[in-house]
Formats: C-alpha cells, structure tokens, sequence
C-alpha cells in the first residue's frame, strides 16, 4: 500500500475558490495523501488567501479568460512564473503534480520551471481546435517532460492523442464511495421520482431534454415528480414549463453532500441529459455509489462511465422522446430497475478514492525511480553532458 | 554595420536554440532511462516470482521446468531481445495460470496475487517506456537534430514491443 512517504507538489490550474470538477479532484486526493502520511502542498490561484486550507500556497489572484466555451479563472505571467519558481525551489518536493498543463496556466508554468519527476493530469475533453497547429510546437517541449500523463477519462485521453500526439494512462475521478453508500431513503424523495443534480442554467447541462421528456412520461406516469437541485434561478426555467406540469416540478437549490446521499438513495431514477463538454461525469458516479438507477444521455464520457449501460440506462443524447421511453420502460420494471442499480453500486467502487489514490501512487512511484526530486530546470543540461560526453544504457 | 548586427543577433538566437533543443533532447534520453529502470526493475521482479512458483506446487513438473527455463532467458536476455523473451516469460506464465484454479495453499494464493498485481504495473509501465521512447524519436528524426547532430554518441533507444495479449 502507499509505503514510502513522499513530499508532492500538486499544481491546481483553476482559481481555488470557484467550485469545479478540477479543484474538487485536487482537494480530494490532497487530503487522502496528507491522510496517509504524505506531505503534499498545493499551489494555486486564488481571490480569497485567507480562506484556504492549510496545504493550499496562493500564487496570486486568477484573471478570468475565456476557453473551451467557458470562462477559466487561470493565471500566468511573469510575476506568476516567479512565483511558481520560488515554490519549487523551497518546497524540496520528491515530485510534481501537475494538473491540466496544457493549457495557460500555472501548470504550464510549474512544467517549464521543473525539473525531475513530473507527472500531468489531463482533465479535459474537447474536439480538435485548429489553434493547436499554432501551439502545438510550444507546447510540446513542456508537455515531454512528463514522466506520466494520467487521462481522467477515455475522452480525455483521446484529445490528447489527437492534440499533442501523446499517449496517456486513464485512471478514473476519485469519489469517497462510503460517504454517499450510507444515505438514507427520504419519503418525501421517493415514488415515481426522478432526480436531477448540477447548474441548471447551463445548456449543456441538458435540463431542456428532460423537460421536454416530462410531458411524455406524465402520460404513463401521472404522478411522477422532478426534484431539481442545484445552484441557480428557478423562475427562468420555470417560465418555460407548462403550467399544468408546473406541480410535477420541486427545485431544490443548492443541497449538502449529505443531503446528496440520501437524494440518491431516494429518487426512483437519477437522470443526468447532459448534452456534450462533460469528460468523466463524477455525478454519476456519485449517483451509482448511492445506490440510484441513472438513465443518462449517450455522450462518450457517460457512455464509458457506465459500461455501455451495463451500470446505468443510456439514451440518444438530445433526443427527449428517447430518454422517456427509457424512463418509462424503468418506472414500470421495477426489478430491472433495482438490478441497475445493484450492478452500478458495485461498479462504483472502482471510482472510491482507496482504489484511484492507489493507481496515483503507483504512477508516483514508477516516475520518481532512480531521481534525487524536482529542481529547477537548467539550461546547461546539454553542455555539461558535452563536457562528459557519456551515456550508457545496460 | 546595422545588417552585421541583426546576424549576430540572428546567429545568437540560433545558439540559444540549438542549446535549448539540446537541453530538450537530453531530458528525453533521461526519461527513457529512468522509465527503462522502472521497467527493468518491475520486469526483474516478475522473473524472481515467476522462479518461486517455479518452485511452489502450483507448477508441474514439465511447466516448472519451461517457466525455469523462461526465467532465466527473461533474466539474460540483451536489451534488443528482452522483450522477446519477456513475451516468452508471460507465455509460460500464461498456460500456467489458466488452471491455477486448483491451487488451494494460501502462500501459492498469495504468490499469484503479487504476479498479478505486478503484472498490472508492468502494463503501466510498459506504456510509460513506450511513450518516452516514441516522443525521444520524433524528436530525434527531426531535422534540425539530425543535422547538427544534437543526439550526439547517444544510441537511439530500443522500442520494447507491447504485446498487451500475452501481458
């Protein structure tokens, strides 16, 4: 098990304090390493630098760019850079972490200013952009100096091929399995349910399918209830909803985890109609590990999540009359139903952090062979080799 | 005297990139070492369990001596014919574990369960090797670090073949 004691660096991109995917993965696996005995120290951006844990070092306040569709909170520049330099220097790590370095970013940086063990996360899903053709060349020198890529996902894993030309090994999100294993059935939450958990407001989050879904599976279910959480303004979505299955709609806002659990042990079914930009979709596996049936939409990152629809319910993703079919088909069998969610509580412990922190480690392991820890990167690697002129392999 | 300028400036800048694509190049043929090591040693350690079930009762005595055999050629083998004879290694191993069933001791059950456990990292660290020395001769089929030689007396590194089916 995670023997040697190790000092990490972990380089998040994203500003600390704007919730994400990326920051929830970094906090999650600092705190299992500091859990067992190593010593990890994260750098990030961030807008409040008092608010933040004891492991996390401020590289300043993030400015907001647009990428990917999105607005990210990164941060570069020479202050940065220097910044990234000091951190490095000081911290003696044995190695680095670093997270979604191929974009402009702290990353990016820390894997210029490194040298040693690297190791690079990659996050992200996205089509092929032409830019790449532009970057590509200035990328690629940083990005080679991984020891190990890490795709969090077969969909990650493939932009980067198709992106930078590089392979990646896939190890999963980590989610902690028992926390939401342990929910309790709520009454209140049960019956001809469905549930819906994430930022509403956004398109790609595909509440739109679903509404247009309801109308359908109101005939074939009269009493069935949508429960909507997450944060956001109900009324914008409410305008859009038919007065008369206006009841048939709950919003929730924004729920504890505690609460997420107990959500997902309640609800008949957990429908997650995103329409695409998802790269793992740790909501489902949140929902699997709390015991719910998914029915979600056929986008790659989801279709691969849940085995083909072996641990959840897959439907043509945008297409409603598809999606209440499915639901349907599952509010009447109820036995296939509970078998879903069986199968998906089991699968879901391959995402429990004991089991993703461990194939980390292992990835740590294998880059920090025979290295004295991470330096700064010098230039005169190649003169001094010229002065010695001698490499000898076996 | 401004023109005489700008080429010494240009040539500089030339140096500077020369250096850097050296310097770059140079952390590559480190990383393939470091990733060979990590094989090696990984690879290494299958060869000594594979010798102890070798030894355990899980083997007959015809597949004990084919595994002993395998082993020693994994062990022994050059560079260019390790991953030959890593193949042979988990050939042997493989008709072997495809009845293991009926082993019943614990220490056996223990044994197979570290083989498995490593072979696992070993796939991991095969592609990780793979991967370095795929980038290592990209880089070095370019050609700027053809023509002006910056592999230096560095041999080009050896491709181990993934055979993910024997694994």
């Amino acid at each position: 098990m995670l023997t040697k004691k190790l000092r990490i660096g972990i380089v998040c991109p994203y500003s600390w304090d704007t919730p994400g995917g990326v920051q929830a993965h970094i906090r999650d696996l600092a705190e299992f390493l500091i859990a067992s005995g190593h010593s990890v120290s994260v750098l990030s951006p961030a807008i409040d630098e008092d608010a933040l844990p004891s492991y996390v070092v401020s590289a300043g306040k993030p400015i907001s760019i647009p990428y990917n569709g999105a607005v990210a909170r990164v941060l570069f520049g020479p202050i940065a850079f220097t910044r990234v330099r000091q951190w490095i220097s000081q911290g003696n790590f044995d190695l680095l972490h670093l997270h979604e370095p191929a974009i402009p970013s702290l990353s990016l940086l820390a894997c210029w200013a490194a040298e040693g063990p690297l190791v690079g996360t990659f996050h992200a899903a996205a089509k092929k952009q032409k830019i790449i053709f532009a970057i590509g060349p200035i990328l690629e020198p940083a990005i080679e100096k991984l020891n190990a890529r890490i795709a969090v996902s077969e969909a990650a894993r493939s932009t980067l091929t198709e992106h930078l030309e590089t392979d990646a090994v896939v190890i999963p999100n980590g989610i902690y399995a028992k926390r939401y294993a342990g929910g309790r059935p709520q009454a209140k939450w049960q019956g001809n349910t469905i549930g819906f958990i994430g930022r509403f407001e956004e398109p790609r989050k595909g509440l739109s399918v679903l509404l247009e879904a309801l109308p359908i599976i109101a005939r074939f279910a009269p009493d069935v209830k949508v429960f909507v959480a997450g944060p956001g303004d109900p009324d914008e979505i409410k305008k859009n909803i038919d007065a008369q299955l206006l009841p048939r709609f709950e919003f929730l806002g924004r729920i504890s985890e505690e609460e997420k659990a107990d959500f997902m042990a309640s609800v008949a079914i957990y429908v997650a109609p995103n329409t695409g930009g998802e790269s793992f979709g740790i909501i489902l596996a949140e929902a699997l590990a709390g015991g719910a049936t998914v029915v979600a939409s056929d986008i790659p990152a989801f279709d691969s999540l849940l085995g083909n629809g072996e641990y959840g319910a897959l439907f043509e993703s945008e297409n409603p009359t598809e999606l209440a079919k499915v639901v349907i088909e599952l509010f009447r069998d109820r036995d296939k139903r509970e078998a879903l969610a069986t199968a998906g509580k089991v699968h879901a412990q391959n995402f429990d952090w004991e089991v993703v922190a461990q194939q980390i480690f292992s990835i740590y392991e294998m880059s920090i062979v025979g290295s004295n820890g991470v330096s700064l990167a010098t230039e005169h690697r190649s003169w001094n080799r010229l002065l010695s002129r001698e490499i000898d392999r076996e | 005297m401004k023109s005489a300028l700008v080429v010494i400036l240009l040539f500089l800048i030339f140096l500077w990139y020369l250096s850097f694509s050296a310097t770059r190049l140079d952390r590559l043929h480190h990383r393939v070492e470091t990733s060979w090591a990590n094989l090696d040693g990984l690879l290494q350690r299958r060869a000594a369990i594979a010798l102890e079930i070798a030894r355990s009762e899980i083997a007959d005595p015809a597949s004990s001596l084919l595994l002993t055999a395998a082993a020693y050629q994994a062990r022994e083998a050059r560079v260019e014919d390790r991953s030959q004879a890593e193949s042979g290694l988990s050939g042997a191993l493989g008709l072997l574990l495809s009845d293991s069933e009926f082993t019943s001791s614990n220490a056996d059950k223990a044994l197979l369960t570290e083989l498995s456990l490593l072979t696992d990292k070993i796939r991991i660290a095969i592609a990780l090797h793979v991967d370095a020395v795929t980038s290592t001769h990209n880089v070095r089929s370019k050609v700027i670090f053809r023509l002006f030689r910056l592999a230096g007396r560095a041999p080009l590194p050896v491709t181990y073949e993934f055979e993910a089916d024997v694994l």
